[in-house]
């Protein structure tokens, strides 16, 4: 627990709270201060768990619960990825329903505009975050490749599964996971017509004129970015032409890629996992089912994730944060309500997915899909603008 | 000559009376203030320097080209639009002898209250795909209705709040129009039409000019709306672009003062000969239009109007005050009223410090007579129309790469709100000094009087209506300034118009039902002082 908070030295990120000194929340910290006892209760684990068909009768998350953990107090200066702002910020609201004395102050952005103001931010000496939670590992290793980061505690990264999913010298955690997939209707095809490597699609007979992408969406473009690093540039020029000749058709994101799958009016597509799965928590028997390739782009796994802000004074409540993200209850948080990938033991993917154990994702080094313009290029010759 | 000589020349020459010396550190203290809120905005040139030829390059690139043209074909027709709806409108309420004449102009006049990205916020809520509009209209077998976002959206609620601009202008023209030459022309069997078309409108174009430049600058320099509707203009763009590409960003920002300038230039240039326009006389537009039984139904114009521009919003508004309105996806936010203090706080500030600059700088422009006085009162105008967005990166830029130790604080912001603001402060306390009886203060030098003394005893409580109000006006517009707000404000510092953003942004619109109608009063407020302040 953070005692000493009432004698930190005053920096840019405490000054900015002077500019909300007339606010409520000074008050309440300094009320906090002098009792420094949160009144903390911890809600049901029911309140941390989305509703519908896939989510009912699921057993308790294994792990460390919050109850465990220290607790949460002061202010933290938080950088948030936009996308998904909404879904993850609801947890952030919780924490501070949880512990009164803790308030968090968000910015949300799209993630890769707030990667690069951290590191010009931290560049100029005038850092504002305490703490950037990224939609994608590509941004968070934008921040540590350009050494905008402290690292995190092992302590903080220790309940993390897979080595994959942190960063070098702990710059970064990842929190909620997120693999790109094959939906495909199982109406129309068996698990088996799925070939096990991307390359394979084109010349496979059961998918002629019958896949849909979405190529403008930024997982697609990570999907190809990937297989950029892995196969080569003609290879990918080549796939993505050989695609589009075989009539992959169109479509304007990846969640309309699922709905039509479901539907029957494709027999299958490209789309991140969790789609799928909010069209079957929908609709529990729409007739669609996740195919995963084996080791190659198709098969990725990016990662939602946390990184500490270089010189912040709040390394130790970023720490604790981190912790927080990653215990039980906010893994079955993510889990539920986004159809993310848990990335502690013991909490079960929802709806029967595979575990992340039991996907084969291909050897990369995540951060490296921040390199967007070679593919950019490389989807304009193909003909399939981004 | 060096520019120092120059200066000094031109103060010299200003001041020949006698009490130069006092009046010349008067005026430098307001060029020196003037000087200040501008240099920011060199900034720019900086950051678009940087990129040397290549600046050529991307500013004839096709990408520029398209939001020029967008943003330039975004002010014709809103302009165009806004003349289409003001001026009948105002012949309407002053000629078309209506029943309660004063309830109609009030309502015609009140879309100006509502600021436009609320409006459009709103219109998304009713209108966009699983709106409010839509869900009414999905049990009737109405999947889909035509989408709202776009060009013809942009268009359509700027106009919806900008035309009060035109409105206004006119009527006043119309009300100070000698009205016995149409009864002359009348007389000599000219058509009702011709009348107005020969008589009547040469005498208003100059009002209906002044009210379509103030919708063009701000349509042109609007933020919100373009945003909201998704359409991408000078604004948009340089928002989106601010983080990963300033330098870029600073060369658009260049592009967008240029097209401001030039709009000013053709406002200037049109110069419709004013000298017979606004003579006033005993027959304030007594000329009535004899629309018979038509006035009835002509009236359906403002209702509709207010229909949409005052009625729609504040219904959305207090529908989710009292539902919790729609969350279209998981997630929440929770408006804290935290956020009202922190936006009064910058406001007072903003307004304090509004008005400290601008005493010297307005009544130097009075009582010094000089060139340089009548310059600096002139400059500060240059940050009034400067488009937020703008003026916001150029801090960003400035602070970033010089002057790191405010970059993102109170202050700067204070500072942002300042530039774009004290305008309207310099312009009331200036109204009020020009009031002020010479003689008074020459009589109370005659008894002895120290020069501050006077000031304090005399000037100062004769000017007072004059710095309130400039002071309300500053603190009302910085409460519901958005793009400066948004950019400039320190991380963790939320106020109504951020909270307000990111509820649009992350589409809980639930959340924004207080914070919208505050503003939409703070707004009608600050309408208020302007309308009060013309009465006097």
């Amino acid at each position: 627990m953070n005692g000493d908070s009432g004698e930190r030295v005053v920096t840019r990120r405490n000054a900015l709270q002077m500019g909300a000194g007339l606010g409520v929340t000074s008050l309440a910290g300094c009320l906090g201060f002098f009792t420094n006892d949160q009144n903390v209760e911890i809600p049901p684990l029911s309140e941390f768990r989305g509703s519908g068909t896939l989510v009912e009768g699921r057993p308790a998350p294994g792990g460390t619960s919050i109850e465990d953990l220290p607790d949460l107090s002061g202010d933290l200066a938080l950088y948030i990825g936009g996308g998904e702002g909404g879904i993850y910020y609801e947890f952030v609201e919780m924490l501070q329903e949880i512990y009164p004395d803790f308030t968090v102050h968000p910015n949300d952005n799209d993630s890769a505009s707030l990667a690069q103001t951290i590191v010009e931010e931290v560049e100029a000496g005038a850092a504002q975050a305490d703490v950037f939670w990224s939609i994608d590992a590509s941004s968070l290793g934008f921040v540590a490749d350009n050494d905008a980061y402290d690292p995190l505690s092992d302590t903080a990264v220790d309940s993390v599964a897979n080595d994959q999913f942190v960063g070098d010298d702990n710059a970064w955690a990842g929190v909620a996971g997120r693999a790109r997939s094959v939906p495909y209707n199982t109406e129309e095809l068996n698990e088996s017509d799925i070939p096990s490597t991307v390359q394979e699609f084109p010349s496979t007979d059961a998918l002629q004129g019958s896949m849909g992408w979405a190529p403008t969406y930024g997982a697609f473009k990570s999907f190809v970015t990937a297989m950029r690093l892995i196969e080569g540039e003609d290879a990918t020029r080549n796939w993505l032409s050989d695609m589009k000749e075989a009539g992959t058709e169109r479509h304007g994101n990846e969640y309309a890629v699922s709905q039509a799958v479901a539907n029957g009016s494709l027999a299958a597509g490209f789309a991140n996992h969790y789609y799928a799965m909010r069209v079957k928590n929908q609709q529990s028997d729409a007739p669609i089912d996740l195919a995963f390739t084996e080791g190659d782009a198709g098969a990725l796994i990016n990662v939602a994730g946390t990184l500490k802000v270089k010189g912040t004074q709040r390394g130790e409540l970023v720490d604790d944060f981190v912790r927080h993200l990653l215990s039980s209850e906010a893994q079955e948080y993510f889990a539920t309500i986004s159809f993310a990938y848990p990335m502690i033991d013991g909490v079960e993917p929802v709806g029967g997915l595979p575990t992340i154990d039991e996907l084969n994702p291909p050897d990369i080094d995540l951060a490296k899909l921040s390199n967007l313009e070679p593919t950019l290029n490389l989807m304009d010759e193909a003909g399939v603008s981004g | 000559m060096t520019i120092r000589e120059q200066v000094s020349r031109t103060v010299d020459r200003g001041t020949d009376g006698d009490d130069s010396a006092v009046d010349v550190g008067l005026t430098l203290l307001a060029a020196a203030i003037a000087a200040v809120l501008v240099l920011p905005l060199t900034w720019l040139v900086v950051d678009a320097a940087g990129l040397g030829v290549r600046a050529f390059e991307l500013a004839v690139a096709p990408k520029s080209i398209d939001v020029l043209v967008r943003s330039v074909a975004l002010v014709a027709v809103v302009t165009g639009a806004s003349v289409l709806l003001g001026v009948p409108l105002a012949v309407l309420t002053v000629q078309g002898e209506i029943p309660f004449p004063r309830f109609w102009t009030v309502l015609a006049a009140l879309p100006l209250a509502v600021p436009s990205y609320l409006g459009a916020f709103a219109f998304v809520s009713a209108f966009g795909p699983q709106g409010e509009l839509a869900d009414l209209l999905a049990p009737l077998g109405i999947e889909s209705i035509p989408s709202v976002y776009g060009f013809a959206g942009a268009a359509f609620v700027l106009t919806l709040y900008t035309y009060p601009y035109v409105f206004l202008t006119t009527r006043a023209a119309l009300l100070s129009f000698d009205g016995s030459l149409v009864e002359a022309a009348r007389t000599l069997n000219t058509g009702r039409w011709e009348a107005f078309r020969r008589i009547t409108f040469p005498q208003i174009l100059p009002g209906i000019t002044a009210g379509a430049l103030l919708v063009a600058l701000y349509a042109l320099s609007d933020f919100g709306t373009p945003n909201i509707m998704r359409v991408e203009v000078f604004t948009q763009f340089i928002y989106a672009r601010h983080v990963f590409a300033r330098d870029y960003a600073a060369l658009l920002s260049l592009q967008l003062l240029t097209v401001s300038a030039i709009i000013l230039a053709i406002e200037s240039r049109l110069g419709v000969d004013e000298s017979g326009a606004y003579e006033s006389s005993s027959h304030r537009g007594s000329i009535g239009l004899e629309l018979g039984a038509w006035r009835y139904p002509a009236l359906l114009l403002p209702i509709v109007v207010s229909l949409l521009a005052i009625v729609l919003p504040i219904a959305i508004f207090g529908m989710w005050l009292t539902t919790g309105g729609p969350g279209y996806q998981v997630g929440r936010l929770t408006f804290s009223w935290e956020y009202g203090v922190n936006s009064a706080y910058v406001a007072v500030l903003a307004a304090a410090v509004s008005v400290l600059v601008a005493l010297p700088i307005a009544i130097a422009s009075v009582t010094a007579d000089s060139r340089l006085a009548a310059l600096a009162n002139r400059v500060p105008y240059v940050g009034y129309a400067t488009p937020g967005v703008v003026l916001a990166l150029a801090l960003l830029s400035f602070t970033l790469d010089v002057f790191p130790a405010i970059y993102k604080t109170v202050p700067l912001l204070v500072f942002a709100y300042v530039v774009r603001f004290m305008p309207q402060a310099i312009g009331s306390i200036r109204t009020s000094t020009l009031q002020v009886d010479r003689q008074l203060v020459e009589a109370a030098h005659t008894l002895g009087r120290s020069r501050l003394n006077t000031f304090r005893t005399v000037t100062l409580p004769l000017i007072l209506p004059g710095v309130a109000a400039g002071a309300a006006l500053v603190f009302l517009t910085t409460m519901k300034e958005l793009p400066a707000t948004l950019m400039l404000r320190p991380l963790g510092f939320e106020t109504l118009v951020t909270f307000i953003w990111r509820v649009e942004e992350t589409g809980l619109y639930g959340q924004a039902a207080v914070p919208a109608l505050v503003l939409i009063c703070i707004s009608g407020l600050s309408m208020a002082v302007i309308v009060a302040q013309e009465g006097r």
